[in-house]
């Protein structure tokens, strides 16, 4: 019998639903997700999240935004429904945070949902309540200004993907992870969550500096508040702020790390990327670093529907935005050196009060007249203010030492010919000396190598390369960025390339290793800092060979002397392999060891 | 195996020998020397399995035989007994037992068997050379050699037989050497062979001072050399050698005739003051003049003048200081020509009146 083939029909509104609940909703934290979103998008300024179970039973959202107007809910809960775009050009310019009209009707599709609204105008408020894609009639509901949209059983009638979900516990944290990262984006709102009838958070506004550190403190933690340095980066209508860790706070895991654009959270590979190479020589080697920093730019200079998770992003003008972030990162790390940073490794909670250098001096005349990300549409105005403010900041980082002795203080003497052990206003500084001496050289080194510019070799015999033809026409469209590496190449076939030229100090290195490397880079990153990475290497191995070695005897003068090189060096708080040069014991902890005054 | 002998007569080959000995080893037999008795000569080699190293001594009253033994150790001893002192070696039950005076030694020895040794050289180009003369070609060269470069014919020189000459040629991509040196033998059709940079290390130590000549033994894998009471084999290096005839510049050039030590003073000199790392020197030609300027990352600056003989256009060029104070210290002519074409091109270098060196060493950017 002939197998008749299957008739082409439309899906059903609630099958069709079910399938892109299958790629929006995954588990309980991105339902959490999309309605803190929407809970923004409608300029909440005080948002409850209500967890029941881990979100498996109940997860309500409650916010005194906009509200919706009654006639408009039931459309809410259906497809491609949405007051966030109206027309194809809004996806070139968006600035909420979600726009596709799909997370409503997509969660609806998988829970019991009720939602319930009132705006400013309406008497009273409504309700609405949808159970597997039907929408119920309206009816009045009791309720303030805003929206509440609760999600009952999750998952109840798709038991494919309750059965994945994880333990009450791990389903709770990740939900918790979501409105942390809400919780950073937007300092100006009041965020509180609730697990099983217990506060978790309860985070009010922040209004200015100290108010946001409070808030990062309380969602990353203490101790990372304390070893954060403050960036303030802004040029060509780019815009860089928040915080990044020293190198010596630094991770196992990439799980501190939090980068907004335009006050969406992201995950982007250029990103992360330019992270890496900012801290490549101050971080140990396999650490991560801990960060929340936050990206402002024209909201046409970026696609953020490049992804259905909306993670990932895309620059218009990535290489722009690559060199931006790096040299904003760079400038910041290149200042941590005694007295310009707060100490930089934990030897244990206590905080010393002591005006001079618990703090980092230029943020005591930082005034903030706006939170770091507000709505991402009134980027343009904030960028104004941001820039006079950035000008007046700018002095300040270079303040005069308030305190007459020097951050590190003066040597006292040399500990088995390892450490040096010197006195300042805070108590006891603990220095290794190879480390900072290293660290000192390297420095110096790096500065004379800039200050001549590449020195290049021309080769008697040039080597020659074969290479893919895509990586040929790379070179030759480069050409200019090679030259300026000191590499000189031409093409003389379709997969055949002569290096004629190599920077003077890596005359013995492998010509075509180094070609392949940086060609490579190109590709991926559109750009290449290989050249300047192999003559760090080279620099960080004679920096090691010529500092001062362990059971060298120093005398008095020749300590003081290191300190007060190490106070002089940027990014001097780490060796190059971003160990710690020097801790500080302060009175205070002195006093513990002995039980004095207790 | 027995045999009675001085100190001396058993220290000697064995300091020819033992430098080919590498240090830390991976197949212990490489340690040992191979130490052979046969009618009226003691025969010593060692070997690194790329060069090969024998060396002769004639010896009365001995008994045949052969063994291996720890070539440093053997050495320390030998070295370690007063001088002139009676030694008497003795081989028995896998042992070697040395006595001189009251001392005794007992040595472990591995089977002769299993010393790698380089089978016979078949199907050879012959000559021999003067070894004054051949001493002189590989030390005017040898230093141009690469090391440890991924080119690996670059880390060896290249020994280029025509009927009546060896040329020598080493280059490391940025200089080149080259130097002839004539011969006696029949050579049917030119050769090329690329000896390694060890062997090279090794032959020239090998070759003292002595006047006799040096017959050559080349093979397609291998060549030999036989020096009075040595010999000398190694591995050759397979590959191809660039085409060094074009890298040599040619045609009308600017020439400088200088003295050649008061030049190579003046360098050095100035040298002290150069970049450490890259060792860069700009050299400005004038009317009969040249100077040499250098100066560091911390800013300080040497200068210094030379008289030289050249007429031609001033000019500037940047060179690493090293290359050129290389060619010149090997160099024994008085007087020195050194040949410009402009300061991004090569320059060549070679001895006043003599034919026989060249050297070109490429310009830096500075």
């Amino acid at each position: 019998m002939p197998q008749f083939p299957n008739r082409i029909h439309q899906l059903p509104d609630h099958l069709a639903n079910q399938i892109a609940a299958g790629e929006v909703v995954e588990r309980p934290s991105s339902v959490v997700k999309e309605l803190l979103e929407n809970a923004l998008d409608a300029g909440a300024r005080q948002i409850e999240v209500d967890i029941e179970q881990g979100g498996v039973k109940l997860i309500r959202v409650r916010d005194d935004g906009c509200g919706i107007i009654k006639d408009d809910m039931p459309l809410a809960l259906s497809r491609h429904a949405t007051s966030k775009i109206t027309q194809v050009e809004d996806l070139e310019r968006v600035s909420t945070l979600g726009f596709r009209g799909e997370a409503l009707p997509s969660i609806g599709s998988v829970s019991r949902l009720t939602l319930s609204s009132r705006t400013e105008s309406d008497e009273r408020g409504w309700r609405v309540q949808i159970e597997g894609s039907v929408p119920s009639t309206l009816e009045p509901q009791p309720h303030a200004r805003g929206t509440t949209v609760e999600v009952r059983d999750l998952f109840y009638n798709t038991p494919a993907r309750r059965k994945f979900l994880r333990a009450e516990k791990t389903e709770f944290n990740h939900v918790e992870e979501v409105v942390k990262r809400i919780a950073l984006s937007r300092f100006d709102t009041a965020v509180r969550l609730q697990h099983n009838q217990k506060p978790v958070y309860a985070l009010h506004p922040a209004g200015d500096l100290k108010q946001m550190e409070k808030r990062v403190a309380d969602v990353c933690g203490a101790a990372f508040v304390e070893h954060a340095l403050r960036i303030d980066f802004e040029a060509t209508g780019l815009k860089l702020s928040g915080w990044i860790a020293q190198p010596t706070f630094s991770r196992s895991q990439a799980d501190l790390q939090y980068f907004y654009v335009n006050g969406r959270m992201v995950r982007d590979k250029l990103v992360s990327h330019a992270v890496r190479q900012a801290y490549r020589d101050v971080l140990f080697h396999d650490r991560h670093p801990a960060f929340v920093l936050y990206f402002e730019l024209d909201p046409a200079l970026v696609d953020v529907n490049a992804h259905p998770t909306k993670h990932e992003v895309r620059f218009r003008e990535s290489r722009m935005v690559h060199d931006f972030l790096f040299r904003a990162l760079h400038n910041v790390l290149a200042r941590t050196r005694p007295g310009s940073t707060p100490n930089p490794v934990a030897v244990s909670d206590i905080v010393i009060p002591t005006a001079a250098n618990a703090a980092p001096e230029q943020q005591s005349t930082f005034v903030y007249s706006s939170p770091p990300s507000g709505a991402p549409a009134q980027v343009r105005e904030n960028m104004a203010s941001y820039a006079s403010m950035f000008s007046a900041a700018q002095p300040a980082a270079e303040l005069p030492r308030t305190s007459e002795s020097p951050p590190l203080g003066y040597a006292l003497a040399q500990l088995h010919g390892i450490f040096i052990l010197a006195e300042n206003a805070n108590g006891l500084v603990l220095v290794d000396m190879h480390a900072a001496h290293e660290r000192v050289t390297y420095e110096r080194m790096k500065q004379a190598h800039a200050g001549e510019g590449i020195v290049s070799q021309p080769l008697l015999v040039p080597v020659t390369v074969r290479v893919s033809e895509r990586e040929a026409a790379l070179a030759d469209e480069q050409r200019d960025l090679l030259r300026a590496a000191g590499i000189e190449v031409d093409r003389i076939g379709p997969e055949t390339m002569v290096i004629r030229q190599l920077p003077a100090l890596l005359r013995d290195a492998d010509a075509e290793k180094l070609l392949r490397d940086v060609l490579s880079d190109l590709v991926v990153h559109g750009t290449s800092s290989r050249v300047m990475d192999q003559l760090n290497e080279l620099f960080a191995t004679m920096a090691c060979h010529g500092s001062v070695r362990a059971n060298r005897r120093l005398t008095l003068p020749e300590m003081n002397a290191l300190l007060r090189d190490m106070e002089a060096t940027e990014r001097a708080d780490q060796c190059n392999h971003g160990r710690p040069t020097w801790i500080q014991l302060g009175l205070g902890e002195l006093d513990k060891l002995f039980l004095r005054g207790q | 195996m027995k045999l009675n002998t001085s100190r001396e007569t058993l220290l000697k080959p064995l300091q020819t020998v033992a430098g080919v000995v590498e240090r830390r080893q991976t197949l212990p037999i490489l340690s040992n020397v191979l130490i052979a008795v046969s009618g009226g000569h003691l025969n010593m080699t060692a070997t690194d399995l790329e060069v090969e190293l024998i060396a002769r001594t004639p010896v009365e009253g001995a008994t045949d035989g052969e063994t291996t033994v720890s070539a440093r150790k053997l050495m320390d001893i030998c070295r370690a007994l007063p001088e002139g002192a009676a030694v008497e070696i003795s081989e028995s039950k896998g042992k070697l037992a040395v006595k001189s005076g009251r001392s005794r030694f007992s040595l472990s020895t591995l089977p002769v068997g299993d010393f790698p040794l380089v089978p016979k050289i078949e199907g050879a180009t012959q000559f021999s050379a003067a070894a004054a003369q051949f001493r002189n070609t590989l030390a005017r060269t040898q230093f141009a050699m690469a090391q440890q470069d991924v080119r690996y014919y670059l880390n060896g020189l290249l020994f280029e037989i025509t009927s009546n000459q060896l040329r020598t040629v080493a280059t490391d991509g940025h200089r080149l050497s080259l130097c002839d040196c004539p011969i006696e033998g029949k050579i049917a059709k030119p050769v090329q062979a690329i000896v390694p940079r060890k062997g090279i290390l090794e032959l020239q130590r090998l070759l003292g001072d002595g006047d006799e000549r040096v017959a050559v033994t080349l093979s397609d894998n291998h060549i030999r050399i036989e020096l009075g009471e040595a010999v000398f084999t190694s591995k050759l290096i397979d590959g191809k050698f660039p085409d060094y005839e074009r890298v040599i510049p040619q045609g009308n050039m600017k020439r400088l005739v200088g003295d050649r030590e008061t030049l190579r003073q003046a360098l050095h000199r100035t040298s002290i003051l150069s970049n450490e790392k890259y060792r860069g020197i700009r050299l400005k030609l004038g009317n009969g003049t040249i100077t040499a300027i250098a100066n560091n990352p911390e800013l300080e600056e040497a200068e210094e003048t030379v008289e030289v003989d050249f007429t031609g256009e001033a000019m500037e060029i940047g060179f690493n200081v090293n290359y050129v104070l290389d060619v010149l210290a090997v160099l024994t002519s008085q007087e020195v020509e050194m040949m410009f074409i402009d300061s991004n091109s090569s320059c060549l270098i070679q001895p006043r009146g003599e034919k026989d060196s060249r050297h070109v060493v490429m310009p830096m950017r500075l």
